[in-house]
């Protein structure tokens, strides 16, 4: 049943690419919707059989693959990777509706867009160190592609340096995934919370730290960020989209599963250091962010920030920290999503994306009234405003991390203080004053004409827009896959905290 | 020591535009395409302005002191289908004009600002304030502690009635315009400048009185006896207020007025018409977007078509009718200088011809700033 969701997109990419018959770019576009439209269906019906109540790995499947090594064709959904598997066959499917049909070699560009599906949910599911570390691998290179044959200028240097980055990732991670299994002593790499009890603690703190900076490169935090803003600022806009929304996921998705639940001991240890680390990249992320002149290296920045709330919660580790890891990857996945679409659209439509140049997009004629709407909705839902889904999210966080790390905490929330100072110069010096899309000049110049946004364009970003407010207004929908699962982990190992007072039968309240 | 400089002997940098003028051509540029835009947008303009001048004299000659005149966009016609399309704001948005009316009171100029200073002005408007407060107590009381504050509403009274006048004349003329037009009888921009010009000088002498019936008598608030006329006395001050002055309003001027960035001097003002920037249009609470709001349901098919096949189509149409209109204003204001220059055009008089030089080369200086360059940019 899982394994549809990893073949769906991977038949679909051989389809595409394999097909005898010469296909048109409009006949591939349609063909890659309808089977990210079927593999967010397919989702949606595991959902919809998914057991809140069950706390465990549902529907497991497993199949040996090579004995000798210890893979395992293991594959389960609990309440950390539902959301993400969701919001993975989401954005995939609105990568593709916002890619352009007459794009160059579409047959190659499709089925890359759903091999990194494919092997997104693979990571998602696996439940094997070797297969997720097989998948995690897996989608490094169409990504490394789609930025490097469709990306801007300096493409070249942005895809190069991707690849070196999250080769090194790679590498730290394989070595932490061998250490942990071979001196936990296990015949296979069968994830198992149990793995790590053997270890000393020394053993553990050293693959702890292998596998926090192998993730923390992918997420990316403080100082292995530097590849994310070129590779967002070359990528096109559906890349970004996947690049932001997905695939960062896979480092804290990564430092939840395979750090904080599998080596608990050296958590408890790197823990109060983990949160400073958090803090750092948040308010780095943020004055980084202040400092950016190009929207979209801007919204880039923004990531880097919102990435460290995560890292705060999972150091915390308190039940609802926990559950505020995953929501804030499902919430930073769909407001960066939208937030690169508006950038994006502003981009395709102005033709620049520089900050001192832009003016007045919200001109209700001759600007972009509803892109600027949009944003302004984007903005306000990453800096938090109650209602929307950013708020909910940060509030879970922060709610869970305070008792653990007051301080840190406190830090990471001047640092959501500042994305409503960043994404409020964007607004300001964008979309407010008189329309501007080129640098003043004495010359006389007819009146600014920009092109009409097609309402067809609207939809990805409107998509996303009703969502961040749905799930604001009825959190209940994002955190009830998740409360059981996260409330399940309170181990005494890993409750650094004093755990909330709760009965863990009881789901939480707010 | 002080350094006598030299007389500037440079022509001037708008000459080009001099020489337009007075062979008889225009600010804009004689293109078919800007002729059908001017023509075009005149004759929307022309339908509006009628509007505008039917509702201004209605309120003049009807809402006289009326301190809450909550139907004074009615014509005296109040239904209930009316209110509705009022609230529906499917309507001509008379806002605009009140706008020019208060633009014109407040710039002043001309014969009409100067009369309703006057003594005979003030003694008639006591009569016709004490014959509509009969009876009205608490209304005699406030007149007594504040003497000036009904004599202002009278004062904007007559200039509701002024600009209704004259604004009954323009829409004639540019009504006609637009039927010469279609009878292919004008077929160039310097036609319809001569057009223009020519309704402005026949219109020139047209008096221009007021005067408000209460309780069965008359009462002269503009007598004939004054002497005002259409061109000296509501057209030229129009031009001035509306034209070259305007006001500044947030939306389309970004400013710090505390910090002086709007002149003190309101004679230095450059927001009117000819300065005004298109692009804002459309935004909600500025005057200019009540007017193309109104023009857009008047439009010649021939000009909504041609607005449809711009980049935008509809989207845009009000940024585009505030265009075309800006040209045919520029128009208009030719046709108002070739009108008011102190000679003849082809005058042979080298004195007569200076003169002729310096009216309009103080007229060019006011330009330097106005959009003269964009609208005269190859459109297409």
């Amino acid at each position: 049943m899982l394994s549809a969701l990893i073949l769906i997109p991977l038949a679909g990419a051989l389809v595409i690419s394999l097909w005898p018959r010469q296909w048109s770019g409009r006949q591939i576009w349609l063909v890659t919707l309808l089977v990210q439209a079927l593999s967010l269906l397919w989702g949606g019906w595991i959902a919809w059989q998914f057991d809140i109540q069950q706390p465990d790995l549902q529907f497991v499947e497993s199949l040996p693959w090579i004995d000798a090594l210890g893979l395992t064709y293991q594959l389960g959904v609990d309440g950390l990777s539902m959301p993400l598997l969701l919001i993975n066959s989401l954005l995939g499917g609105i990568a593709v509706y916002a890619s352009s049909a007459t794009i160059q070699r579409p047959r190659l560009y499709f089925s890359l867009v759903l091999l990194i599906n494919t092997a997104v949910a693979g990571a998602f599911l696996a439940h094997n160190l070797l297969l997720f570390f097989i998948f995690y691998e897996l989608e490094l290179i169409p990504l490394y592609l789609l930025i490097a044959i469709w990306g801007g200028a300096r493409r070249g240097y942005a895809a190069t340096k991707f690849l070196i980055y999250t080769a090194a990732s790679g590498a730290l991670i394989l070595g932490g995934f061998l250490g942990v299994a071979w001196l936990g002593g296990a015949g296979s790499f069968n994830y198992d919370v149990t793995l790590a009890q053997s270890m000393t603690l020394l053993q553990q703190s050293l693959l702890l730290g292998a596998i926090l900076v192998g993730f923390g490169i992918k997420v990316p935090l403080f100082p292995f960020h530097t590849w994310l803003p070129d590779a967002h600022v070359e990528a096109s806009t559906p890349v970004s989209v996947l690049l932001a929304g997905v695939l960062l996921k896979l480092g804290t998705y990564g430092i939840v599963r395979f750090g904080l639940l599998l080596l608990p001991d050296a958590w408890n240890l790197f823990a109060p250091w983990l949160a400073i680390w958090a803090v750092v990249s948040v308010l780095y992320g943020s004055l980084a962010a202040i400092a950016q002149t190009d929207m979209k290296k801007m919204v880039a920045y923004s990531s880097i920030g919102h990435m460290g709330y995560v890292l705060l919660a999972a150091a915390a580790a308190t039940p609802l920290a926990i559950l505020g890891t995953v929501m804030q990857m499902v919430s930073h996945g769909l407001i960066s999503g939208l937030l690169f679409l508006l950038v994006g659209v502003v981009y395709a439509k102005t033709g620049t994306r520089d900050l001192t140049v832009l003016c007045g997009l919200l001109n209700p004629e001759r600007g972009l009234p509803i892109t600027g709407s949009l944003m302004i909705i984007g903005v306000m839902a990453s800096a938090g405003i109650p209602g929307m889904v950013g708020f909910i999210a940060e509030f879970v966080v922060f709610r869970g991390s305070f008792v653990a790390f007051p301080i840190p905490t406190l830090l990471c929330m001047v640092g959501s203080g500042l994305t409503a100072v960043y994404f409020l110069l964007l607004v300001n010096r964008a979309f407010f004053g008189r329309l501007q899309v080129a640098p003043a000049s004495d010359k006389v110049e007819p009146d600014v004409l920009l092109p009409r946004v097609a309402w067809r364009d609207h939809v990805p970003a409107l998509a996303l827009a009703l969502l961040i407010v749905a799930l604001g207004l009825q959190p209940n929908w994002l955190f009830r896959w998740s409360e059981v699962t996260t409330i399940a982990w309170r181990s005494p190992a890993i409750a650094v905290a004093q755990p909330l007072p709760l009965d863990s039968s009881e789901p939480l309240r707010f | 020591m002080t350094n006598i400089l030299s007389p500037d002997i440079k022509p001037h940098p708008l000459q080009a535009y001099i020489e337009r003028l007075l062979q008889a051509e225009a600010l804009l540029p004689d293109t078919e395409n800007n002729l059908m835009q001017v023509v075009g947008i005149l004759k929307s303009y022309g339908v509006v302005l009628d509007a505008y001048a039917v509702n201004l004299k209605y309120i003049a000659n009807h809402q006289f002191l009326l301190l809450f005149p909550f139907f004074k966009y009615f014509n005296g016609e109040i239904t209930l289908n009316k209110l509705l399309k009022h609230w529906w704001h499917d309507r001509i948005n008379y806002e605009y004009a009140e706008y020019c009316m208060r633009a014109m009171l407040w710039h002043g100029g001309g014969g009409l600002d100067a009369y309703l200073d006057t003594d005979e002005f003030k003694q008639n408007c006591e009569q016709a304030i004490r014959a509509k407060l009969k009876g009205n107590l608490l209304m005699q009381g406030l007149h007594r502690l504040f003497p000036e504050f009904l004599l202002e509403q009278v004062r904007q009274s007559a200039y509701y009635s002024g600009l209704g006048q004259f604004w009954t004349v323009m829409s004639e003329i540019f009504l006609t315009l637009s039927d010469l037009y279609d009878q292919k009888r004008i077929t160039a921009i310097p036609e319809v400048v001569a057009h223009i010009k020519n309704g402005l000088v026949a219109a020139a002498a047209l008096p221009i009185t007021y005067s408000v019936e209460i309780q069965g008598d008359r009462y002269d608030l503009l007598p004939a006896s004054a002497g005002l006329t259409f061109l000296m006395d509501t057209a030229v001050p129009y031009v001035e207020a509306i034209f070259f002055r305007g006001t500044p309003f947030l939306g389309t001027v970004s400013y710090n007025a505390q910090a002086q960035q709007i002149s003190p001097d309101q004679s230095r003002f450059a927001y009117g018409a000819l300065y005004a920037d298109p692009v804002p249009v459309g935004g909600s609470g500025i005057p200019p977007t009540l007017l193309m709001q109104d023009m857009r349901h008047f439009l010649p098919d021939y000009l909504a078509d041609y607005y449809r096949q711009s980049l935008r189509g509809d989207e845009d149409v009000r940024v585009q009718i505030t265009q075309s209109f800006q040209k045919s204003m520029f128009c208009v204001t030719s046709a108002a200088l070739q009108g008011l220059l102190p000679h003849a055009a082809n005058t042979a008089d080298a004195g007569e011809q200076a003169a002729n030089q310096a009216f309009l080369a103080s007229w060019m200086d006011r330009l330097m700033s106005s959009r003269l360059a964009v609208v005269n940019l190859p459109s297409d």
